[in-house]
Order: structure tokens, then sequence, then C-alpha cells
């Protein structure tokens, strides 16, 4: 991170279009894990309900503690790496717009609420989803929009 | 450059995410050494005593995204470092080396029950507890450094 701070933009070109190639790559890998989500838990209320809890009437087991938490698990690792460089860069390139420090703030507290959120649903009730669903939801396009804010400044300014 | 201090805001948060990386990987090691409910410190003298066995397959699954994760990981913690004022960058030397090292110990502790160097599981339990100690330990540095 330490290069972000101290090199300046308007005379690297290089440095320019690196960070545009990983914003952008971290765009497409937020549109994607929220793909693999729909297909690894659900993204509706009645499939996550039964990968959590399962199905007595289709005969479907709920999802084994082990399997969930390697899932928060590597989410938690992947989450942090993510959120961590869009989130500097955008301090990078909006450091003094007022907004910036709460979208950062909002940013950090849905990437971590999100995996926490799918332990707490799979040992309580199933109320715990619908918290989930939309903090998941929210954290990966709140990720996405600031990417492309982070493109507009660097390609069309 | 101006408002720098923005950036103590996702050290900050990484702090957190690191402990919560932490105890969800304390957490998965204990349940495949058949942990259930509360008794945790059964769970502790069960390994102790009797660690599940592991084949090498099991073992390089387990040990290859580790390797990789806990070395990006700790280098991205041990770098903030360098930004720190309060702590001498020898003193963060130190302790970034002990890191590494009982990082590299943890993940590689469970190879010498699978080949029968040790039949006990204390090695395990010692690595892991030197690890999350260092590991805290510079979080701590890092969050005082802040």
């Amino acid at each position: 991170m330490k290069f972000l701070v101290t090199k300046d933009l308007a005379h690297t070109t290089l440095l320019v279009n690196l960070m545009a190639g990983v914003v952008f790559s971290l765009f497409f890998y937020l549109a994607l894990d929220i793909v693999l989500h729909a297909y690894v838990v659900g993204l509706d209320v009645t499939t996550l309900s039964t990968t959590l809890y399962g199905n007595t009437e289709e005969f479907i087991e709920p999802i084994l503690i082990d399997t969930l938490l390697l899932q928060v698990h590597i989410d938690l690792f992947m989450s942090l790496f993510t959120i961590m460089i869009v989130a500097s860069i955008y301090i990078r390139l909006h450091s003094t717009k007022v907004m910036t420090k709460w979208l950062v703030h909002i940013l950090f507290i849905l990437g971590l609420l999100s995996p926490i959120l799918l332990l707490v649903a799979y040992f309580t009730s199933a109320g715990f989803v619908y918290v989930w669903l939309v903090s998941f939801i929210l954290g990966h396009c709140l990720g996405m929009l600031m990417s492309l804010l982070i493109l507009k400044r660097l390609l069309f300014k | 450059m101006k408002n720098l201090h923005l950036y103590h805001i996702p050290i900050a948060y990484m702090l957190v995410y690191v402990i919560a990386i932490l105890v969800s990987g304390v957490w998965l090691f204990l349940l495949s050494q058949g942990l259930s409910g509360s008794d945790m410190l059964e769970t502790f003298i069960r390994v102790a005593n009797l660690p599940e066995p592991k084949s090498l397959h099991n073992f390089i699954e387990v040990a290859a995204p580790h390797m990789f994760a806990m070395g990006t990981l700790l280098f991205v913690i041990a770098h903030f470092m360098l930004f720190s004022t309060r702590i001498s960058h020898k003193f963060s030397l130190r302790i970034s080396y002990a890191l590494f090292v009982s990082a590299l110990f943890n993940i590689s502790a469970y190879l010498f029950i699978s080949f029968g160097l040790f039949v006990s599981g204390w090695i395990k339990l010692f690595s892991m507890g030197l690890f999350v100690l260092v590991l805290v330990f510079m979080l701590g540095l890092v969050a005082f450094s802040l």
C-alpha cells in the first residue's frame, strides 16, 4: 500500500494503468462471487433455508458446519484483500470528498458482517437469512460501484 | 499527501478481519479433530493424546492454500510497520521473522504427526498457540502504531 501513498499519479501512467487493471479484475471478481454464492448456498430465501436447514420433505440434509465454516473462512480472507485494495485506491483518488470515509466504513462493515451473519443464521433462525442476503448483495454492489468510480476517475478524467 | 489519516480506516478494519479469520481457522481445526458442542477443553486433550490421523494428501490439501494465504496475509500485516513511528524497524523485523517462522512451523507441524515422528499432538497445539500469540502481538503493534 505504501506505493499508493507516495507516487504521484499525474506523472506515472504505468501506476494509473496498473491500478485500473487490478480494479477492473476486482470488479469482475465481485460480480462472479455473487454468482458463485448463488450456486454454493443460494441467493433466494427458499434455497438458502434449504441449504442451511435442509428439507425433510425432499430428504435434503442441512449443510455440515465444517463446510459452512470453511466457506466463511475463505470469504473473510477474500473479502479482506478485495476490500483493502478497492478502499485504498478509492481513498487515494477521492480523499477530498466527505462521503469517502463513510463509504469505506460501510464497505468494510458489510464485508465483515455477511460471512458472520451466515453463521449466525445457521445457528439461530431463518430471520437472519434475510439480513445476510441484504448485507451480501449490498456489500458486493457497493464494492462494484466504488470500483466503477475508481475506473471513471482513472480512465476518463 | 492530504488526508493520510483516511488510510487508518482500512488498517483498523484489517485487524478485525484478521482476528475473525484466526478464530474461524482455529474453530475449523478443532472441528476436524472432532469438536462437538462446547467441549473445547476435551478436544484439546484429545488432540494432545491422540490426534486424528491425516494422510499426506490431506496434509497437502490444507498446507498448500495456507502457505499462500498466510504468507501474503503476514506480509500485508507486517509491512504496515514500515509506516510506524512508534516502534523501531529493528524490533519490527524481529517480530516479522518470528511471525513467518511460527506460521511455517504451524503449517508443517501436522507433517511430523503424519510421518509418525510424533505420536502426541502437543506439537500441533504448541505451534498453533505460538503462532496465535505472535500474530496477536503483531496486530497489537500495528494497532499501537495507528
